[in-house]
Protein backbone atom coordinates (compact mmCIF):
# COMPACT_ATOMS: atom_id res chain seq x y z
CA UNK A 1 0.00 0.00 0.00
CA UNK A 2 2.84 2.37 0.88
CA UNK A 3 4.12 1.63 -2.60
CA UNK A 4 0.90 2.71 -4.31
CA UNK A 5 0.76 5.84 -2.15
CA UNK A 6 4.30 6.67 -3.25
CA UNK A 7 3.37 6.29 -6.91
CA UNK A 8 0.28 8.45 -6.45
CA UNK A 9 2.35 11.19 -4.81
CA UNK A 10 4.81 11.09 -7.71
CA UNK A 11 1.91 11.28 -10.17
CA UNK A 12 0.66 14.40 -8.36
CA UNK A 13 4.10 16.04 -8.47
CA UNK A 14 4.75 15.24 -12.11
CA UNK A 15 1.16 16.05 -12.98
CA UNK A 16 1.71 19.55 -11.63
CA UNK A 17 4.92 19.86 -13.66
CA UNK A 18 3.31 18.58 -16.85
CA UNK A 19 0.23 20.78 -16.52
CA UNK A 20 2.36 23.86 -15.98
CA UNK A 21 4.72 23.11 -18.84
CA UNK A 22 1.65 22.57 -21.00
CA UNK A 23 1.10 26.31 -20.77
CA UNK A 24 4.39 26.81 -22.62
CA UNK A 25 4.52 23.81 -24.95
CA UNK A 26 0.88 23.23 -25.74
CA UNK A 27 -0.48 26.74 -25.45
CA UNK A 28 2.38 29.04 -26.41
CA UNK A 29 4.19 26.64 -28.75
CA UNK A 30 7.49 27.08 -26.88
CA UNK A 31 9.33 23.80 -26.39
CA UNK A 32 11.19 24.69 -23.22
CA UNK A 33 13.92 22.37 -21.97
CA UNK A 34 14.37 24.31 -18.76
CA UNK A 35 11.43 23.16 -16.67
CA UNK A 36 13.60 21.07 -14.36
CA UNK A 37 15.53 24.27 -13.63
CA UNK A 38 12.40 25.96 -12.29
CA UNK A 39 11.42 22.79 -10.47
CA UNK A 40 14.90 22.97 -8.89
CA UNK A 41 14.72 26.65 -8.01
CA UNK A 42 11.37 26.03 -6.34
CA UNK A 43 12.70 23.04 -4.41
CA UNK A 44 15.90 24.76 -3.31
CA UNK A 45 14.46 28.14 -2.34
CA UNK A 46 11.62 26.57 -0.37
CA UNK A 47 14.07 24.26 1.36
CA UNK A 48 16.54 27.03 2.14
CA UNK A 49 13.81 29.26 3.57
CA UNK A 50 12.61 26.35 5.70
CA UNK A 51 16.03 25.32 6.95
CA UNK A 52 17.83 28.65 7.28
CA UNK A 53 15.03 31.04 8.14
CA UNK A 54 12.98 28.36 9.94
CA UNK A 55 9.86 29.28 8.03
CA UNK A 56 6.84 27.05 7.92
CA UNK A 57 6.51 25.01 4.69
CA UNK A 58 3.62 27.09 3.43
CA UNK A 59 5.30 30.44 4.06
CA UNK A 60 8.53 29.17 2.54
CA UNK A 61 6.58 27.93 -0.45
CA UNK A 62 5.27 31.42 -1.13
CA UNK A 63 8.82 32.77 -1.14
CA UNK A 64 9.88 29.86 -3.33
CA UNK A 65 7.17 30.67 -5.83
CA UNK A 66 8.13 34.34 -5.91
CA UNK A 67 11.85 33.65 -6.44
CA UNK A 68 11.12 31.10 -9.16
CA UNK A 69 8.72 33.43 -10.94
CA UNK A 70 11.35 36.17 -10.94
CA UNK A 71 14.00 33.82 -12.30
CA UNK A 72 11.63 32.90 -15.13
CA UNK A 73 12.10 36.36 -16.55
CA UNK A 74 15.68 35.44 -17.52
CA UNK A 75 14.40 32.87 -19.97
CA UNK A 76 11.20 34.71 -20.89
CA UNK A 77 13.00 37.67 -22.42
CA UNK A 78 15.19 35.73 -24.85
CA UNK A 79 12.09 33.75 -25.86
CA UNK A 80 10.55 36.89 -27.26
CA UNK A 81 13.19 37.10 -29.96
CA UNK A 82 14.28 33.51 -30.48
CA UNK A 83 12.32 31.07 -32.57
CA UNK A 84 12.32 27.32 -32.94
CA UNK A 85 15.67 25.60 -32.57
CA UNK A 86 17.32 28.71 -31.15
CA UNK A 87 14.87 29.02 -28.32
CA UNK A 88 15.17 25.32 -27.52
CA UNK A 89 18.95 25.61 -27.40
CA UNK A 90 18.76 28.69 -25.18
CA UNK A 91 16.36 27.04 -22.75
CA UNK A 92 18.69 24.08 -22.65
CA UNK A 93 21.53 26.46 -21.86
CA UNK A 94 19.52 28.00 -19.05
CA UNK A 95 18.91 24.53 -17.64
CA UNK A 96 22.64 23.75 -17.68
CA UNK A 97 23.55 27.08 -16.10
CA UNK A 98 21.10 26.53 -13.23
CA UNK A 99 22.48 23.03 -12.74
CA UNK A 100 25.99 24.49 -12.75
CA UNK A 101 24.99 26.95 -10.05
CA UNK A 102 23.31 24.30 -7.89
CA UNK A 103 26.34 22.10 -8.21
CA UNK A 104 29.07 24.67 -7.70
CA UNK A 105 27.67 27.29 -5.34
CA UNK A 106 28.48 25.03 -2.40
CA UNK A 107 28.12 27.83 0.16
CA UNK A 108 24.42 28.16 -0.59
CA UNK A 109 23.22 24.86 -2.00
CA UNK A 110 25.79 22.46 -0.45
CA UNK A 111 26.55 21.48 -4.05
CA UNK A 112 26.91 17.75 -4.75
CA UNK A 113 26.50 16.88 -1.05
CA UNK A 114 22.83 17.81 -1.20
CA UNK A 115 20.62 19.02 1.62
CA UNK A 116 19.38 16.29 3.98
CA UNK A 117 16.75 16.46 6.72
CA UNK A 118 14.24 18.77 5.06
CA UNK A 119 11.28 19.16 7.44
CA UNK A 120 7.80 17.97 6.55
CA UNK A 121 5.00 20.52 6.20
CA UNK A 122 3.08 21.37 9.35
CA UNK A 123 -0.37 22.93 9.48
CA UNK A 124 -2.54 23.62 12.56
CA UNK A 125 -0.39 21.30 14.62
CA UNK A 126 -0.65 18.42 12.13
CA UNK A 127 2.65 17.32 10.73
CA UNK A 128 2.34 15.66 7.33
CA UNK A 129 4.68 12.92 8.37
CA UNK A 130 2.97 9.77 7.14
CA UNK A 131 2.79 9.20 3.41
CA UNK A 132 -1.00 8.99 3.54
CA UNK A 133 -1.25 12.51 4.90
CA UNK A 134 1.35 13.64 2.39
CA UNK A 135 -0.72 12.14 -0.41
CA UNK A 136 -3.70 14.19 0.78
CA UNK A 137 -1.56 17.32 0.72
CA UNK A 138 -0.27 16.47 -2.78
CA UNK A 139 -3.79 15.84 -4.03
CA UNK A 140 -4.84 19.18 -2.55
CA UNK A 141 -2.07 21.03 -4.38
CA UNK A 142 -2.65 19.06 -7.56
CA UNK A 143 -6.37 19.88 -7.53
CA UNK A 144 -5.68 23.56 -6.88
CA UNK A 145 -3.27 23.66 -9.82
CA UNK A 146 -5.67 21.67 -11.96
CA UNK A 147 -8.61 23.97 -11.26
CA UNK A 148 -6.52 27.10 -11.65
CA UNK A 149 -5.04 25.98 -14.96
CA UNK A 150 -8.36 24.73 -16.25
CA UNK A 151 -9.82 28.16 -15.65
CA UNK A 152 -6.74 29.76 -17.14
CA UNK A 153 -6.72 27.55 -20.26
CA UNK A 154 -10.29 28.54 -20.99
CA UNK A 155 -9.89 32.18 -20.07
CA UNK A 156 -9.25 34.95 -22.61
CA UNK A 157 -5.60 34.66 -21.60
CA UNK A 158 -5.48 30.97 -22.54
CA UNK A 159 -7.26 31.56 -25.81
CA UNK A 160 -4.95 34.45 -26.66
CA UNK A 161 -1.97 32.16 -26.04
CA UNK A 162 -3.47 29.59 -28.39
CA UNK A 163 -3.95 32.25 -31.03
CA UNK A 164 -0.34 33.29 -30.63
CA UNK A 165 0.79 29.69 -30.93
CA UNK A 166 -1.04 29.27 -34.21
CA UNK A 167 0.04 32.56 -35.74
CA UNK A 168 2.02 35.07 -33.78
CA UNK A 169 1.82 37.86 -36.33
CA UNK A 170 -1.93 37.52 -36.79
CA UNK A 171 -2.46 37.48 -33.02
CA UNK A 172 -0.35 40.63 -32.74
CA UNK A 173 -2.28 42.28 -35.55
CA UNK A 174 -5.52 41.58 -33.69
CA UNK A 175 -4.25 43.60 -30.78
CA UNK A 176 -2.94 40.82 -28.53
CA UNK A 177 0.19 41.94 -26.73
CA UNK A 178 2.45 39.07 -27.72
CA UNK A 179 5.47 39.88 -25.47
CA UNK A 180 3.31 40.39 -22.41
CA UNK A 181 1.41 37.15 -22.98
CA UNK A 182 4.58 35.13 -23.40
CA UNK A 183 6.25 36.57 -20.33
CA UNK A 184 3.19 35.85 -18.23
CA UNK A 185 3.01 32.32 -19.57
CA UNK A 186 6.57 31.79 -18.41
CA UNK A 187 6.01 33.37 -15.02
CA UNK A 188 2.88 31.31 -14.32
CA UNK A 189 4.36 28.05 -15.62
CA UNK A 190 7.51 28.39 -13.54
CA UNK A 191 5.67 29.54 -10.43
CA UNK A 192 3.59 26.35 -10.61
CA UNK A 193 6.70 24.25 -11.19
CA UNK A 194 8.01 25.70 -7.91
CA UNK A 195 5.05 24.12 -6.09
CA UNK A 196 6.03 20.74 -7.50
CA UNK A 197 9.61 21.37 -6.42
CA UNK A 198 8.62 22.20 -2.86
CA UNK A 199 6.37 19.15 -2.64
CA UNK A 200 9.16 16.94 -3.90
CA UNK A 201 11.80 18.34 -1.53
CA UNK A 202 9.63 17.98 1.53
CA UNK A 203 8.43 14.53 0.52
CA UNK A 204 11.86 13.00 -0.14
CA UNK A 205 13.40 15.18 2.67
CA UNK A 206 16.64 15.29 0.70
CA UNK A 207 17.60 17.17 -2.45
CA UNK A 208 20.76 17.32 -4.49
CA UNK A 209 21.43 18.66 -8.00
CA UNK A 210 21.19 15.24 -9.67
CA UNK A 211 17.41 15.31 -9.30
CA UNK A 212 17.26 18.35 -11.56
CA UNK A 213 19.43 17.53 -14.54
CA UNK A 214 18.87 18.10 -18.23
CA UNK A 215 17.56 14.53 -18.37
CA UNK A 216 14.85 15.56 -15.93
CA UNK A 217 13.87 18.43 -18.21
CA UNK A 218 13.76 16.09 -21.15
CA UNK A 219 11.65 13.70 -19.09
CA UNK A 220 9.10 16.41 -18.29
CA UNK A 221 8.95 17.47 -21.93
CA UNK A 222 8.56 13.80 -22.93
CA UNK A 223 5.50 13.54 -20.68
CA UNK A 224 3.90 16.25 -22.79
CA UNK A 225 5.11 14.96 -26.12
CA UNK A 226 4.03 11.40 -25.41
CA UNK A 227 0.78 12.23 -23.63
CA UNK A 228 0.04 15.19 -25.80
CA UNK A 229 -0.39 18.89 -25.11
CA UNK A 230 -2.68 21.78 -25.84
CA UNK A 231 -5.55 20.47 -23.76
CA UNK A 232 -5.88 19.33 -20.15
CA UNK A 233 -6.16 15.60 -20.95
CA UNK A 234 -2.84 15.13 -22.69
CA UNK A 235 -0.51 16.04 -19.80
CA UNK A 236 -2.49 13.83 -17.41
CA UNK A 237 -2.43 10.82 -19.73
CA UNK A 238 1.30 11.42 -20.26
CA UNK A 239 2.05 11.67 -16.54
CA UNK A 240 0.19 8.52 -15.60
CA UNK A 241 1.76 6.63 -18.48
CA UNK A 242 5.31 7.80 -17.83
CA UNK A 243 5.19 7.20 -14.07
CA UNK A 244 3.46 3.81 -14.29
CA UNK A 245 5.53 2.40 -17.15
CA UNK A 246 8.67 1.80 -15.03
CA UNK A 247 6.57 0.06 -12.39
CA UNK A 248 5.05 -2.18 -15.05
CA UNK A 249 8.53 -3.03 -16.25
CA UNK A 250 9.37 -4.05 -12.70
CA UNK A 251 6.34 -6.33 -12.62
CA UNK A 252 7.31 -8.18 -15.77
CA UNK A 253 10.51 -9.05 -13.95
CA UNK A 254 13.12 -6.84 -15.58
CA UNK A 255 16.21 -6.88 -13.34
CA UNK A 256 16.83 -3.63 -11.50
CA UNK A 257 20.29 -3.23 -12.99
CA UNK A 258 19.04 -2.79 -16.53
CA UNK A 259 15.54 -1.43 -15.88
CA UNK A 260 16.44 2.29 -15.92
CA UNK A 261 18.19 1.98 -19.27
CA UNK A 262 15.43 -0.09 -20.83
CA UNK A 263 12.88 2.43 -19.61
CA UNK A 264 14.80 5.31 -21.18
CA UNK A 265 15.13 3.34 -24.42
CA UNK A 266 11.37 2.89 -24.51
CA UNK A 267 10.88 6.64 -23.99
CA UNK A 268 13.31 7.41 -26.79
CA UNK A 269 11.68 4.97 -29.18
CA UNK A 270 8.22 6.30 -28.31
CA UNK A 271 9.34 9.84 -29.08
CA UNK A 272 10.63 8.79 -32.50
CA UNK A 273 7.51 6.80 -33.35
CA UNK A 274 5.05 9.43 -32.10
CA UNK A 275 6.82 12.25 -33.93
CA UNK A 276 6.53 10.24 -37.12
CA UNK A 277 2.96 9.01 -36.87
CA UNK A 278 1.18 11.07 -34.25
CA UNK A 279 2.85 14.41 -33.49
CA UNK A 280 0.00 15.43 -31.18
CA UNK A 281 0.83 12.63 -28.74
CA UNK A 282 -1.54 10.03 -27.31
CA UNK A 283 -4.30 12.37 -26.17
CA UNK A 284 -3.18 15.85 -27.11
CA UNK A 285 -4.69 18.44 -29.33
CA UNK A 286 -1.73 20.53 -30.40
CA UNK A 287 0.22 19.15 -33.35
CA UNK A 288 3.68 20.03 -32.31
CA UNK A 289 5.71 22.22 -34.69
CA UNK B 1 50.77 29.31 -16.22
CA UNK B 2 48.53 31.44 -18.39
CA UNK B 3 50.59 30.44 -21.43
CA UNK B 4 50.07 26.76 -20.68
CA UNK B 5 46.35 27.31 -20.19
CA UNK B 6 46.11 29.18 -23.47
CA UNK B 7 47.92 26.39 -25.27
CA UNK B 8 45.56 23.85 -23.69
CA UNK B 9 42.65 26.01 -24.83
CA UNK B 10 44.03 26.08 -28.36
CA UNK B 11 44.45 22.31 -28.42
CA UNK B 12 40.90 21.70 -27.21
CA UNK B 13 39.71 24.27 -29.71
CA UNK B 14 41.43 22.29 -32.46
CA UNK B 15 39.87 19.07 -31.22
CA UNK B 16 36.33 20.43 -30.84
CA UNK B 17 36.51 22.26 -34.18
CA UNK B 18 36.53 18.98 -36.06
CA UNK B 19 33.27 17.87 -34.47
CA UNK B 20 31.73 21.33 -34.84
CA UNK B 21 32.54 21.32 -38.56
CA UNK B 22 30.53 18.12 -38.94
CA UNK B 23 27.58 19.36 -36.90
CA UNK B 24 27.46 22.64 -38.82
CA UNK B 25 27.78 20.83 -42.15
CA UNK B 26 24.63 18.87 -41.31
CA UNK B 27 22.74 21.86 -39.92
CA UNK B 28 23.65 24.25 -42.71
CA UNK B 29 22.54 21.90 -45.45
CA UNK B 30 19.63 19.92 -43.99
CA UNK B 31 18.49 22.36 -41.25
CA UNK B 32 18.33 19.40 -38.88
CA UNK B 33 19.35 20.22 -35.34
CA UNK B 34 21.08 16.90 -35.04
CA UNK B 35 21.06 16.15 -31.28
CA UNK B 36 21.68 12.49 -32.12
CA UNK B 37 25.11 13.63 -33.32
CA UNK B 38 26.06 13.27 -29.65
CA UNK B 39 25.08 9.60 -29.87
CA UNK B 40 27.13 9.14 -33.04
CA UNK B 41 30.03 10.60 -31.09
CA UNK B 42 29.57 8.14 -28.23
CA UNK B 43 29.17 5.16 -30.55
CA UNK B 44 32.48 5.94 -32.28
CA UNK B 45 34.27 6.02 -28.94
CA UNK B 46 32.73 2.78 -27.76
CA UNK B 47 33.31 0.95 -31.04
CA UNK B 48 36.95 2.05 -30.82
CA UNK B 49 37.09 0.87 -27.21
CA UNK B 50 35.39 -2.46 -27.92
CA UNK B 51 37.63 -3.31 -30.85
CA UNK B 52 40.81 -2.36 -29.06
CA UNK B 53 40.22 -3.55 -25.52
CA UNK B 54 37.56 -6.24 -25.76
CA UNK B 55 38.41 -7.85 -29.10
CA UNK B 56 42.11 -7.05 -28.85
CA UNK B 57 42.43 -5.82 -32.43
CA UNK B 58 45.42 -3.70 -33.48
CA UNK B 59 45.24 0.04 -32.87
CA UNK B 60 44.93 1.14 -36.50
CA UNK B 61 42.17 -1.35 -37.26
CA UNK B 62 40.27 -0.41 -34.10
CA UNK B 63 40.50 3.23 -35.03
CA UNK B 64 39.09 2.51 -38.48
CA UNK B 65 36.28 0.43 -36.98
CA UNK B 66 35.50 3.23 -34.53
CA UNK B 67 35.26 5.82 -37.28
CA UNK B 68 33.34 3.48 -39.54
CA UNK B 69 30.65 2.61 -36.99
CA UNK B 70 29.99 6.29 -36.25
CA UNK B 71 29.71 7.02 -39.96
CA UNK B 72 27.38 4.08 -40.51
CA UNK B 73 25.20 5.11 -37.59
CA UNK B 74 24.89 8.61 -39.05
CA UNK B 75 23.74 7.16 -42.36
CA UNK B 76 21.29 4.79 -40.67
CA UNK B 77 19.76 7.62 -38.66
CA UNK B 78 19.27 9.66 -41.82
CA UNK B 79 17.67 6.81 -43.73
CA UNK B 80 15.45 5.43 -40.97
CA UNK B 81 14.38 8.58 -39.17
CA UNK B 82 15.15 11.85 -40.91
CA UNK B 83 14.38 10.87 -44.47
CA UNK B 84 10.72 9.91 -43.86
CA UNK B 85 10.26 13.14 -41.88
CA UNK B 86 11.89 15.12 -44.67
CA UNK B 87 9.57 13.53 -47.21
CA UNK B 88 6.59 14.32 -44.97
CA UNK B 89 7.88 17.92 -44.76
CA UNK B 90 7.80 17.69 -40.96
CA UNK B 91 8.51 20.88 -39.01
CA UNK B 92 11.93 21.49 -37.46
CA UNK B 93 10.52 20.94 -33.96
CA UNK B 94 9.26 17.46 -34.82
CA UNK B 95 12.65 16.58 -36.29
CA UNK B 96 14.47 17.93 -33.24
CA UNK B 97 12.32 15.90 -30.86
CA UNK B 98 12.87 12.77 -32.95
CA UNK B 99 16.56 13.50 -32.74
CA UNK B 100 16.34 13.70 -28.94
CA UNK B 101 14.52 10.36 -29.05
CA UNK B 102 17.32 8.78 -31.07
CA UNK B 103 19.90 10.21 -28.70
CA UNK B 104 18.15 8.83 -25.60
CA UNK B 105 17.69 5.43 -27.23
CA UNK B 106 21.30 4.99 -28.34
CA UNK B 107 22.93 6.39 -25.21
CA UNK B 108 20.95 4.06 -23.01
CA UNK B 109 21.71 1.13 -25.28
CA UNK B 110 25.40 1.90 -24.83
CA UNK B 111 24.98 2.19 -21.07
CA UNK B 112 23.13 -1.12 -21.07
CA UNK B 113 25.92 -2.90 -22.92
CA UNK B 114 29.02 -1.25 -21.50
CA UNK B 115 27.86 0.13 -18.15
CA UNK B 116 27.84 3.68 -16.86
CA UNK B 117 31.35 3.93 -15.55
CA UNK B 118 34.23 5.81 -17.17
CA UNK B 119 36.31 3.72 -19.55
CA UNK B 120 39.99 4.40 -20.13
CA UNK B 121 41.53 3.63 -23.48
CA UNK B 122 45.18 4.62 -23.41
CA UNK B 123 47.50 2.50 -21.29
CA UNK B 124 49.77 4.18 -18.77
CA UNK B 125 50.98 7.75 -18.72
CA UNK B 126 51.39 9.58 -21.98
CA UNK B 127 54.68 10.78 -23.33
CA UNK B 128 55.15 14.50 -22.86
CA UNK B 129 57.26 17.04 -24.69
CA UNK B 130 58.62 20.18 -23.13
CA UNK B 131 59.12 23.44 -24.99
CA UNK B 132 60.35 26.12 -22.62
CA UNK B 133 57.63 26.44 -20.01
CA UNK B 134 55.00 24.65 -22.10
CA UNK B 135 54.28 20.95 -21.80
CA UNK B 136 52.40 19.08 -24.52
CA UNK B 137 51.37 15.44 -24.43
CA UNK B 138 51.78 13.22 -27.44
CA UNK B 139 48.05 13.00 -28.06
CA UNK B 140 47.75 16.79 -27.94
CA UNK B 141 50.32 17.07 -30.73
CA UNK B 142 48.44 14.45 -32.76
CA UNK B 143 45.23 16.42 -32.17
CA UNK B 144 46.78 19.56 -33.61
CA UNK B 145 48.15 17.74 -36.66
CA UNK B 146 44.81 16.02 -37.30
CA UNK B 147 42.98 19.32 -36.96
CA UNK B 148 45.20 21.04 -39.53
CA UNK B 149 44.88 18.14 -41.95
CA UNK B 150 41.09 17.90 -41.54
CA UNK B 151 40.59 21.63 -41.94
CA UNK B 152 42.72 21.72 -45.08
CA UNK B 153 40.92 18.77 -46.67
CA UNK B 154 37.52 20.14 -45.59
CA UNK B 155 38.12 23.59 -47.09
CA UNK B 156 39.46 22.06 -50.28
CA UNK B 157 36.47 19.77 -50.52
CA UNK B 158 33.89 22.48 -49.90
CA UNK B 159 35.47 24.96 -52.29
CA UNK B 160 36.96 22.88 -55.07
CA UNK B 161 35.11 19.60 -55.55
CA UNK B 162 31.77 18.82 -57.16
CA UNK B 163 30.50 17.40 -53.86
CA UNK B 164 31.39 20.69 -52.18
CA UNK B 165 29.60 22.65 -54.84
CA UNK B 166 26.46 20.53 -54.36
CA UNK B 167 26.67 20.99 -50.60
CA UNK B 168 26.87 24.75 -50.94
CA UNK B 169 24.00 24.69 -53.40
CA UNK B 170 21.89 22.62 -51.02
CA UNK B 171 22.52 25.07 -48.22
CA UNK B 172 21.53 27.99 -50.45
CA UNK B 173 18.42 26.63 -52.07
CA UNK B 174 17.27 23.07 -51.46
CA UNK B 175 14.17 23.32 -53.66
CA UNK B 176 16.05 24.54 -56.71
CA UNK B 177 18.59 21.76 -56.36
CA UNK B 178 16.01 19.01 -56.63
CA UNK B 179 14.36 20.84 -59.51
CA UNK B 180 17.66 20.70 -61.34
CA UNK B 181 17.59 16.93 -61.12
CA UNK B 182 20.17 16.47 -58.39
CA UNK B 183 19.35 13.55 -56.14
CA UNK B 184 19.03 15.34 -52.84
CA UNK B 185 18.44 12.14 -50.89
CA UNK B 186 21.78 10.70 -52.00
CA UNK B 187 23.49 13.98 -51.29
CA UNK B 188 22.06 13.96 -47.77
CA UNK B 189 23.55 10.52 -47.17
CA UNK B 190 26.94 11.87 -48.18
CA UNK B 191 26.50 14.81 -45.83
CA UNK B 192 25.55 12.61 -42.89
CA UNK B 193 28.43 10.25 -43.61
CA UNK B 194 30.95 13.08 -43.69
CA UNK B 195 29.49 14.87 -40.66
CA UNK B 196 29.47 11.68 -38.61
CA UNK B 197 33.00 10.83 -39.67
CA UNK B 198 34.15 14.21 -38.35
CA UNK B 199 32.38 13.56 -35.04
CA UNK B 200 34.09 10.17 -34.94
CA UNK B 201 37.53 11.71 -35.39
CA UNK B 202 37.05 14.04 -32.42
CA UNK B 203 35.50 11.22 -30.45
CA UNK B 204 38.33 8.72 -30.96
CA UNK B 205 41.04 11.28 -30.24
CA UNK B 206 39.30 12.56 -27.15
CA UNK B 207 38.57 9.10 -25.77
CA UNK B 208 42.21 8.16 -26.22
CA UNK B 209 43.16 11.31 -24.35
CA UNK B 210 40.70 11.37 -21.44
CA UNK B 211 38.56 8.23 -21.70
CA UNK B 212 34.79 8.23 -21.96
CA UNK B 213 31.44 7.38 -20.43
CA UNK B 214 28.10 6.95 -22.28
CA UNK B 215 27.14 10.58 -21.70
CA UNK B 216 30.20 12.27 -23.28
CA UNK B 217 28.31 13.10 -26.44
CA UNK B 218 25.91 15.69 -25.06
CA UNK B 219 28.41 18.31 -23.82
CA UNK B 220 30.34 17.91 -27.06
CA UNK B 221 27.19 18.35 -29.09
CA UNK B 222 26.20 21.51 -27.23
CA UNK B 223 29.67 22.91 -27.65
CA UNK B 224 29.45 22.25 -31.39
CA UNK B 225 26.07 23.94 -31.60
CA UNK B 226 27.31 27.01 -29.75
CA UNK B 227 30.49 27.06 -31.86
CA UNK B 228 28.36 27.00 -34.99
CA UNK B 229 26.17 29.89 -33.87
CA UNK B 230 29.11 31.92 -32.59
CA UNK B 231 31.04 31.34 -35.80
CA UNK B 232 28.15 32.14 -38.08
CA UNK B 233 25.39 29.95 -39.45
CA UNK B 234 25.57 29.19 -43.16
CA UNK B 235 29.36 29.44 -43.38
CA UNK B 236 30.92 26.02 -43.41
CA UNK B 237 34.33 26.88 -41.93
CA UNK B 238 33.01 29.33 -39.33
CA UNK B 239 32.51 26.82 -36.45
CA UNK B 240 36.30 26.64 -36.14
CA UNK B 241 36.39 30.26 -35.01
CA UNK B 242 33.49 29.64 -32.65
CA UNK B 243 35.17 26.62 -31.12
CA UNK B 244 38.42 28.50 -30.52
CA UNK B 245 36.52 31.43 -29.04
CA UNK B 246 34.81 29.11 -26.56
CA UNK B 247 37.85 27.09 -25.53
CA UNK B 248 40.11 30.11 -25.18
CA UNK B 249 37.50 31.93 -23.09
CA UNK B 250 37.20 28.83 -20.97
CA UNK B 251 40.93 28.53 -20.42
CA UNK B 252 41.22 32.17 -19.45
CA UNK B 253 38.28 31.57 -17.11
CA UNK B 254 40.08 28.61 -15.54
CA UNK B 255 42.93 30.97 -14.81
CA UNK B 256 40.72 33.70 -13.35
CA UNK B 257 37.79 31.81 -11.81
CA UNK B 258 37.66 28.03 -11.82
CA UNK B 259 37.09 25.21 -14.25
CA UNK B 260 33.76 24.44 -12.61
CA UNK B 261 31.88 27.10 -14.53
CA UNK B 262 32.60 25.91 -18.06
CA UNK B 263 28.99 25.17 -19.01
CA UNK B 264 27.90 28.55 -17.76
CA UNK B 265 30.60 30.22 -19.86
CA UNK B 266 29.67 28.27 -22.98
CA UNK B 267 26.04 29.26 -22.71
CA UNK B 268 26.80 32.81 -21.72
CA UNK B 269 28.64 33.01 -25.05
CA UNK B 270 25.61 31.52 -26.80
CA UNK B 271 23.17 33.96 -25.25
CA UNK B 272 25.41 36.97 -25.89
CA UNK B 273 25.75 36.00 -29.53
CA UNK B 274 22.07 35.27 -30.04
CA UNK B 275 21.03 38.56 -28.55
CA UNK B 276 23.82 40.86 -29.74
CA UNK B 277 25.27 39.36 -32.90
CA UNK B 278 22.97 36.58 -34.09
CA UNK B 279 24.77 36.26 -37.42
CA UNK B 280 27.94 35.13 -35.64
CA UNK B 281 31.51 36.31 -36.08
CA UNK B 282 31.70 35.85 -39.83
CA UNK B 283 28.08 36.22 -40.88
CA UNK B 284 26.64 39.12 -42.79
CA UNK B 285 24.50 41.44 -40.74
CA UNK B 286 21.17 39.84 -39.97
CA UNK B 287 18.41 40.13 -37.47
CA UNK B 288 17.65 37.14 -35.29
CA UNK B 289 14.20 36.84 -36.82
CA UNK B 290 15.75 36.04 -40.19
CA UNK B 291 17.81 33.09 -39.03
Amino acid sequence: MEYIVHILIMICIYGILALSLNLLVGYSGLLSLSHAAFYAIGAYTTTLFMMNAEFNFFTALIYGIIVTAISAIFIAYPSLRLKGDYFILTSLGFQLIIFNILYNWVGLTKGPYGIPGIPKPRLFGIEFYSNYLYLLLSIFFFSMVFIFLRLLYNSPFGRALKALREDEIAAGALGKEVPKLKIWAFIIASAIAAIAGALYASYITYIDPTSFTLDESIFIVSILLIGGSGNIKGPLVGTVFMIILPELLRFIGLPNTIAPNVRQMIYGLLLIILMRYRPQGLAGEYRFE
Amino acid sequence: MILQLLINGLVSGALYSVMALGFALIYNTTKIFHIAHGAVYAVSSYAFFASLRLLGLPLALSLILGLLSGTLLGIIIEILVYRPLYQKKASSGVILVSSIGIYIFIINLIALIFGNEIKILAPGIQKTYKYGSIILTQIQIIEIIVFIAVLAIFIFMIRATKFGKLIRALSNNPTLLSTLGIEVLKLRIGIFALGSLLAGITSCLSSWDIGMDPYVGMPMLLLSAVAMIAGGIGIFEAPVLGAFLITITQSVAIWKISSKWQDTITFAILIIFLLVRPQGILGKRKRIEEL
